[in-house]
């Protein structure tokens, strides 16, 4: 049964490989000797998370003061990071559900490192919450949960509750999908394991995967129905964070383009966080017949349109303000591209805007190495977009008597720091310790694109 | 088998005894593990250790514990003497407030008054005597004393006691007494804050050295050469009283005066004067001198001084301002703070020839403030170094510390055969003496004052002394061979004195004390009758105004707070901001922002400035408002031990000590002032200053200074944000919602959020009323235990107050207008902070108070950037509140708040409920005015007025009628329960 495409679409996986290739080229980075590479990054992550982990305990023996922060600006460092890493997250889940529910196999070589990376991101984000807070041993009382506190209730009002149920959501259905996408390929590293020990374990954790039809039917059910959950929390999240700053009275955060504008933003520095990482997976592991330069054609597309609709927040939430007639919504964006953080407005500007536009051109998409500093730079743009919101706005609110500068001190800068430390750690283990391809789904893409519908060789 | 070691459990095992080792069996296991655990339980119950609570073993009669005892006293912060009570608890003196019923002060009272109550907890202060730097006991101090005295009664070498305007009638009387046994005695009254112009020239027109009695009430016209008379011109609580007296717009007409300030600097005074003309320090004669000659040309005389002619300045500033005094004569004041014979001679002209004398300008009252004599202190200074001086006793001086000249008095003091000096902590002063006598608070001690010739006051004491301290008087009399006590030395004065002169007749002299004990100050009748008549020949001694220079002029000025230095070691006051400059823990340079340029000197550049000898390096300070040409610096930083104040504030590895080690906050620039004309003279003319090329970081609790949005970010013709409504008389005149903003339409989603069922609480604050004195800052701060967190967090913007005055420039440079607005928490009906606390730490309670449950708080701080006011504190840390003893001023009522949570101003819910209880146990319902929050209870001005709205006769329901009422950012919908006033300016000088 041709496929009656075939011969018009390019392969999705390069280099006619067999099954047993799929198999034994993803599992080998999991199987040899780690390599001296490895060794020098994982240290240099964990440099930086040690870097992290001694700011944090500092930062929580003598108290928030030793951020930046002051009366007027209240978050700075903390929730941009925060709303940085979250934000990071959405790709995973964009990748793994809705390219999923809308069949686009590409996704199929880079999902479980996305979902990976979507995890790991959640788990960085989730700190500053805990962290930022004045009495973060009193976290729990964001939770509701009968208590004998008189017994008192949270907020239900506060955006803040509704962040504590997003972002708890969100991590616990992308880990489920995460690892329920990683079943069988647990059991084909079972079934190559030497060891007992690695066997027993990976045999637990396979849920004692046979391979049998029923095993497989079961399994792309649950793994769609998975999908089906997981995308509406792809715009939800993001929205719910938006309302921190869309539901306040503050100009620059009063906004109701808030939601699409931050989904948008996500998407785009998740896709950009995505590209980052697997332009150097796919060197070091040798990847490049399985995330080929379609798929970093295919996501640098994804990076244009959202940047776009990232451009188009822009200008809007500009437009508004100038138009509105509030003056104090007014003044704080003429601050913002003008006032004393009008640099930081500016590298947003040119890192969200300026920069992707190279992507147009299919020279630049199919230049990796031009395509991962973009990738890079998006990156750092999206951080200041989200200085920028928090930062800029709150510095120079209503009353200029209250009006204050803000700058980071020594302890944000190494809790920044060790954020990625802890990102590249929890990343680079995942690269060392479980396939960074989804085997299973990759093989049922190894037709695809091949000429006749030739089954790949045994 | 019986174990051979029961019974000692409770022991232990008896180190190095003989004990079998009978092995460890299940017996003496679960023995062991039972004791352990039990005691582990024991310990376990005892959550924290109780220390030194103990009981009374007999109740006095007069405490129960949680309800604080008043007492009615006197302030003991300047010479002053503004009437106060203080609030003891559990026999600590916990507070001090006006006294509402004081005839002078009313219930306000300064900064500086209410943080007297941290002084008395500072451990800093001397306790015992010292013989040339050893601890003494106070027999050797006697002995030491009196055996140097019986050598001076034969009159070969001097006794000379220098004293401050402190001392009250009593000690004047002991010292008279004193000094009359020897025949070369004499008292010697300098002020570091000198006003002896002022008493010199009152001599030389009337005959009689005194400070006339001003009275702002009485004027309709004000002018005001450099006198900061709302701020630290003699009186400052009484004068911003009376000010504000004469300044009552909500009448039927509206009646202000018309204040006209000619200053160098921006005061505070100048900050609400009505017109504000700048001028040189150098010039003011010359003006005063062309005013002089239109007020007589108006009334028709021929000038009786020099006329310099038309002022290419301000000549018509001048026109009019005569015009105004000649229209309104008997009913205008003139007044000046510059300690220049010549001037004050001019004034006293002018305020006799406009017939003001009977009425602002008070002769017939003399006051008792800064009534010393510079030419004394030259005298002194020369007696010292002539050897004549066998004995000098300083009490409420620093002479070393701030007379002019580097040293001088330093010098001078060692010649004295023997020198004793009155301190209350080590001071440059007592550091060159022989004898330190440890000085009391004033909240120690017995003591009495008599500010103006018809009201007396009593001191007295509200906990027993710290320290082994004796007063002056005390002193004096035990020397003199007549030991009393200060109680009995006060009694006997006031029964031979005093008593006679009651203004009321009837009562023993005991029902007289009692009554003033009670009340705080007893009515006198007047003293003297007639004020004498004026001396025309004084004028002669005006001589014409000099030739312009465009030297550089230093003019040195107290500072609202710390004076002339004698409270720098009150951290309240250290860190309470300029009420101009708002700039604390320190003093600095300032300079308008032509002669900056003129200069080429930036912000905080440190500059060296080098009056007559003494090198002064200070940061640069550029001040809108400031005259070209002048540099000012403030008198009172740069006091010997400040360097105590390095460790105030949380300690980081980022953190910026307040002061290094070793050096002080600030720097002294008393010294830098000269001796000019028989008077310490208040500026000096300065070479060209030198930058250093270093920069010292001044902290400001206000970063930008204008409603006006700086230029580049905003259309070039923008308005101003309407933060705060401002009005001229005559537009209000015509209109009473001159100058709002116009209502908003407000749709409201929640009209019935909350309901009130008892009371509703809200606030008014008059703007036109308000000073922007810093009263209440510091009121707040006492009543609510907010903590010092040294200058580094205030640089970082993480000052705690409560209550801030937000101070606004407008107008250009040389019409700089000023608005003080005092900004605390709205307590708004639709509170922003209330919605997105995630933990209901922050909620509305059903009379109107926006809480804060500190216990809920768990930090996220989102209501802080959600409050559009920005009153929200954080506790970034767990700010140390200085040492055990320092801790006593805590309010036992309100909460110490650990690091972490979120506070601010709770419309003092304390005094709420303790206003609450008061009615229900007299089986009331509250009255108006039961509750009166901390900061309008300070209010000099009574610009503060707070009540329950539900009550429809209260003052605050019928303030909210009034068409000068506008609430700040009413547009966000936060419906605030504060009312502000709009502030309107007399500035044509027009009277409804």
């Amino acid at each position: 049964m041709a496929d009656p495409t075939t011969g018009l679409r390019r392969p999705l996986i390069g280099g006619d490989k067999s099954y047993a290739d799929v198999t034994r080229e993803v599992c080998a980075p999991l199987e040899r000797k780690s390599p001296a590479a490895w060794w020098m990054t994982i240290s240099a992550a964990l440099a930086m998370l040690v870097v992290g982990v001694v700011a944090v305990t500092y930062q929580l023996r003598t108290g928030i003061g030793t951020w930046g922060l002051n009366n007027t600006v209240g978050w700075a460092f903390d929730i941009t990071n925060f709303v940085f890493w979250i934000g990071i997250g959405h790709a995973g889940t964009l990748i793994s559900a809705i390219l999923f529910l809308f069949n686009q196999k590409w996704r199929t070589s880079v999902n479980r490192s996305a979902e990976a990376m979507t995890l790991f991101a959640v788990v960085c984000a989730g700190i500053f919450p805990v962290i930022h807070m004045g009495r973060p041993w009193l976290a729990h009382w964001v939770i509701p949960y009968p208590n004998a506190r008189g017994p008192l209730w949270v907020n239900f009002r506060s955006p803040l509750v509704w962040d504590m149920f997003a972002i708890s959501t969100y991590f616990i259905v992308s880990l489920v999908f995460w690892y329920v996408g990683l079943i069988p390929d647990l059991a084909t590293i079972r079934d190559r394991a030497v060891s007992k020990v690695k066997k027993a374990v990976t045999n637990f954790f396979s849920f004692g995967w046979d391979g049998s039809n029923r095993t497989w039917h079961r399994y792309e059910t649950i793994y769609l129905l998975l999908a089906g959950l997981a995308t509406p929390l792809v715009v939800s999240v993001h929205t719910i964070v938006s309302w921190d700053f869309a539901t306040s009275l503050i100009p620059g955060w009063h906004t109701t383009i808030f939601p699409p504008y931050f989904v948008a933003g996500a998407v785009f520095s998740g896709f950009a966080m995505v590209l980052t990482l697997m332009l150097v997976v796919r060197k070091v592991l040798h990847f490049e017949d399985y995330i080929t330069l379609h798929h970093v054609d295919a996501m640098s597309k994804v990076i244009i349109a959202t940047g776009g609709i990232v451009a188009l927040a822009y200008a809007t939430e500009f437009f508004v303000a100038l138009y509105s007639g509030n003056e104090y919504e007014r003044f704080t964006f003429v601050n913002r591209a003008l006032g004393p953080y009008a640099w930081a407005y500016w590298i947003m500007v040119g890192c969200n805007i300026g920069i992707p536009q190279l992507l147009w051109s299919k020279k630049v998409r199919s230049n990796v190495a031009a395509v991962f500093v973009i990738s890079l730079l998006i990156n750092v743009g999206m951080w200041f977009e989200r200085f920028v919101i928090i930062t800029i706005s709150l510095s120079r609110d209503y009353l200029p008597a209250s009006w204050a500068t803000y700058s980071p001190t020594t302890i944000e800068i190494a809790t920044l720091v060790g954020s990625f430390g802890l990102f590249f750690t929890l990343f680079l283990l995942f690269s060392r310790f479980l396939p960074m391809i989804a085997i299973g789904e990759v093989k049922g893409v190894l037709k695809y694109g091949r000429p006749d519908g030739k089954e790949p060789r045994e | 088998m019986k174990n051979d070691h029961s019974g000692g459990g409770g022991a232990g095992p008896a180190v190095g005894g003989p004990r079998p080792s009978p092995g460890f069996n299940r017996r003496s296991f679960l023995k062991a593990a039972g004791f352990t655990l039990a005691g582990a339980m024991v310990a376990g119950c005892d959550r924290r250790k109780v220390e030194r609570a103990i009981p009374y073993l007999v109740k006095p009669e007069e405490v129960i514990p949680g309800t604080p005892t008043w007492y009615a006293s006197t302030c003991g912060g300047c010479e002053a003497a503004c009437g106060i009570l203080i609030k003891n608890r559990d026999g600590r003196p916990i507070k001090i407030e006006g006294n509402p019923g004081h005839p002078l002060s009313g219930g306000g009272l300064c900064a500086t008054g209410q943080a007297m109550v941290l002084s008395l907890y500072d451990s800093h202060r001397l306790r015992k005597p010292l013989l040339r730097g050893a601890e003494t006991a106070w027999e050797e101090i006697d002995r030491v004393v009196t055996g140097r005295l019986t050598g001076l009664s034969g009159g070969e070498k001097g006794v000379r006691i220098l004293t401050g305007s402190s001392p009250g009638p009593t000690t004047l009387a002991a010292v008279e007494a004193f000094l009359a046994r020897f025949p070369d005695g004499k008292h010697v009254t300098v002020d570091a804050l000198s006003a002896s112009a002022i008493s010199d020239a009152h001599e030389a027109c009337y005959g009689r050295r005194f400070v006339p009695h001003y009275r702002f009430d009485r004027a309709k016209v004000i002018a005001s050469f450099d006198a900061d008379f709302l701020g630290t011109w003699l009186s400052p609580v009484e004068f911003t009283r009376a000010y504000r007296a004469g300044r009552s717009i909500d009448g039927t007409t509206p009646s202000m005066s018309h204040h006209v300030q000619f200053e160098s600097r921006m005061s505070l005074t100048g900050s609400n004067a009505d017109r504000r003309v700048v001028t040189r320090p150098d010039e003011q004669y010359r003006l005063l001198l062309r005013l002089t000659a239109l007020v007589d040309r108006r009334a028709g005389r021929s000038p009786v001084t020099p006329d310099p002619g038309p002022d290419p300045a301000h000549e018509d500033e001048l026109r009019r301002l005569a015009a105004a005094l000649h229209a309104r004569r008997g009913e205008g004041l003139v007044v000046c703070g510059s300690n220049h014979l010549p001037s004050q001679l001019l004034v006293a002209y002018l305020n006799h020839a406009l017939g003001n004398t009977g009425a602002a300008a008070d002769l017939a009252s003399a006051s008792g403030c800064r009534r010393g004599s510079d030419a004394a202190a030259a005298e002194l200074l020369r007696e010292l170094d002539g050897g004549g001086v066998g004995l000098l006793i300083v009490c409420d001086a620093n002479p070393a510390y701030d007379w002019p000249g580097e040293g001088t008095f330093a010098a001078a003091i060692s010649k004295a055969d023997l020198s004793v000096v009155f301190a209350s902590h080590a001071n440059e002063t007592s550091s060159v003496a022989d004898i330190v006598l440890p000085r009391a608070h004033p909240l120690e001690e017995w003591d009495d004052a008599q500010p103006v010739p018809d009201l007396a006051s009593v001191r007295q004491p509200a906990i027993t002394p710290f320290g082994e301290t004796r007063s002056l008087m005390s002193c004096l009399y035990r020397w003199a061979g007549d030991p009393v006590t200060d109680l009995e030395a006060i009694r006997r004065h006031w029964r031979a004195n005093l008593y006679p002169r009651r203004a009321t007749a009837a009562g023993t002299f005991d029902t007289f004390w009692n009554d003033t004990v009670y009340g705080g100050f007893a009515r006198l009748k007047p003293g003297v009758a007639s004020p004498g008549t004026f001396n025309g020949s004084a004028m002669n001694r005006c001589g014409g105004p000099g030739p312009r220079t465009r030297e550089l002029v230093l003019e040195l000025y107290p500072t609202v707070g710390l004076l002339d230095g004698r409270h720098a070691h009150n951290p309240w006051l250290q860190e309470l901001p300029d009420p101009v400059t708002k700039v604390v823990w320190d003093n600095y340079a300032s300079v308008s922002p032509a002669t900056a340029a003129d200069l080429g000197l930036r912000q905080e550049d440190i500059v060296r400035i080098t009056p007559g000898g003494v090198a002064l390096e200070l940061p640069v300070l550029i001040q809108p408002g400031q005259a070209d040409g002048t540099v000012a610096v403030a008198l009172g930083y740069g006091r010997m031990g400040t360097d105590r104040f390095s460790g105030v504030g949380p300690e980081w590895f980022e953190a910026v000590h307040t002061v290094e080690p070793g050096e002080t906050v600030g720097r002294n620039a008393g010294q830098a002032r000269e001796m000019r004309e028989g008077a310490i003279a208040n500026w000096v003319v300065v070479p060209r200053p030198t930058q250093t090329g270093g920069t010292r970081v001044l902290a400001r609790t206000q970063e930008y200074d204008s409603l006006t949005m700086p230029a580049g970010l905003a259309p070039e013709d923008g308005e101003p944000r309407p933060i705060i409504q401002e009005a001229t008389l005559a537009a209000y005149a015509v209109s009473r919602t001159a100058g709002g903003h116009g209502k908003h339409e407000l749709f409201d989603i929640w009209p019935d959020e909350h309901q009130f069922p008892n009371h509703r609480w809200a606030m008014s604050i008059d703007l036109t009323a308000c000073t922007g004195c810093s009263a209440c800052v510091v009121g707040c701060q006492a009543e609510n235990n907010i903590p010092v967190v040294g200058k580094d967090e205030v640089s970082r913007n993480r000052e705690m107050a409560w209550l801030r005055i937000d101070r606004y420039y407008s107008g250009d440079h040389g019409d700089v207008r000023v608005s003080h607005q005092p900004m605390l928490c709205q307590h708004c009906e639709h509170a922003p902070c209330e919605t997105v606390c995630p933990t209901l730490a922050t909620v509305h309670n059903d009379e109107g108070l926006n809480q804060q449950v500190y216990n809920r708080c768990v930090g996220t701080r989102y209501c802080s950037n959600n409050c559009p006011y920005k009153i929200r504190r954080f506790n970034w840390f767990d700010y140390p509140r200085g040492d055990e003893m320092a801790r006593l001023v805590l309010n036992p009522d309100v909460a110490v708040r650990e690091r972490g949570i979120m506070e601010k101003c709770s419309f003092c819910v304390q005094r709420i409920q303790e206003g609450k209880i008061r009615a229900r146990e007299e089986h009331r319902p509250v009255a108006d005015g039961d509750v009166k929050t901390a900061c309008e209870q300070s209010c000099p001005a009574q610009a503060i007025v707070f009540g329950d709205l539900r009550d429809p006769e209260s003052r605050i329901s019928k303030l909210q009628s009034n068409p000068r009422m506008f609430r700040v950012l009413e547009e966000t919908g936060t419906a605030p329960s504060i009312a502000y006033m709009t502030l309107v300016r007399n500035e044509g000088g027009a009277d409804g």
